[in-house]
């Protein structure tokens, strides 16, 4: 009975950072002054599966993608969306929200 | 008599908006002045690079339209804190169909600009030949003013004032006063010219 107990904590346990948290990433980047041109890290953001939500602040040059529950993406990978996009990242944040 | 011709509707079309989206992405661009009606579609398959379609038809008197596929390329880019700045070149082949006959056409320019989110300028120049008989050039200037500072998700305003330098013409240069919009993907333009030609572009991106 122990071990069906400790068996299901340890479940529980590795299965809240993978399913129970959505994290969200915060870019500064540079070049970013025209709206028109900067839909094209809204579109390529988009088009990415792991991705729940993107959005665009030209006034503090930040881009915000929030991730679905449980999926990830690199630092690597998030820079070289954005500069498919054309623009450069200069720091990047992450947020985790249950 | 088609060298007299050619020196006054060689007058080829630049572009309106940067010749470069994001990877994957299209961009339709149609210009219509009064130089005649343009079309490029261009694709953008690498951050440097989009490789196109253009077709114009000249306006006046004499059948002239010009068709072939374009390669854009991203020479240099200069992302800033509050700026951006850009040169490309665009190259492009193909066919110009001039009184029932068709000759061989060939084309290439180069565009700078550099913008914030306050001010734009771009300058752009374009060399275009037809076949042996005739080579043209082109210059364009703008500045540009935004009366406010937009947000990505704000409809843009832009008061602009494009100069047009056409050796070839009667009149070889053209003052436009224009003002640009654009909303998320879809960007138009309007303007008259100092010659009373309505100029009307229109940009979208898919």
């Amino acid at each position: 009975m122990w071990n069906v107990i400790a068996v299901f904590v340890l479940l529980a346990g590795l299965s809240v950072p993978t399913i129970g948290f959505a994290e969200t990433i915060h870019a500064t980047v540079n070049g970013l002054v025209c709206g028109f041109c900067a839909t094209g890290i809204e579109k390529t953001f988009k088009e990415e599966a792991s991705v729940e939500n993107v959005a665009v602040d030209l006034e503090s040059k930040l881009v915000t993608v929030e991730l679905k529950k449980g999926q990830q993406m690199d630092d690597a990978t998030f820079s070289k969306l954005v500069t498919n996009a054309g623009y450069n990242v200069v720091s990047i944040k992450r947020d985790k929200n249950p | 008599m088609l060298r007299l011709i050619l020196a006054c509707m060689l007058l080829a079309a630049p572009a309106v908006a940067k010749p470069i989206s994001y990877v994957g992405g299209t961009m339709v661009m149609m210009e219509n002045d009064e130089t005649g009606n343009t079309l490029n579609i261009d694709y953008t398959f690498d951050p440097r690079f989009a490789a196109g379609l253009y077709a114009k038809k000249e306006r006046g008197g004499e059948e002239y339209a010009t068709i072939g596929p374009q390669l854009n390329a991203l020479i240099y880019r200069w992302n800033l804190p509050d700026g951006q700045a850009n040169i490309f070149n665009y190259t492009g082949g193909g066919a110009s169909r001039i009184r029932g006959t068709t000759y061989a056409t060939g084309w290439t320019g180069f565009l700078a600009d550099y913008e914030t989110r306050r001010i734009f300028t771009s300058y752009e120049a374009k060399f275009m030949a037809v076949d042996d008989i005739e080579v043209s050039t082109w210059q364009r200037a703008r500045v540009g003013v935004a009366p406010y500072l937009a947000n990505y998700d704000d409809l843009n305003t832009w008061a602009m004032f494009q100069v047009d330098y056409h050796p070839n013409k009667d009149r070889d240069i053209t003052l436009t006063p224009l003002l640009r919009f654009f909303y998320k993907t879809t960007l138009a333009e309007i303007g008259v010219s100092t010659d009373k030609d309505v100029m009307f572009n229109l940009v979208q991106q898919f």
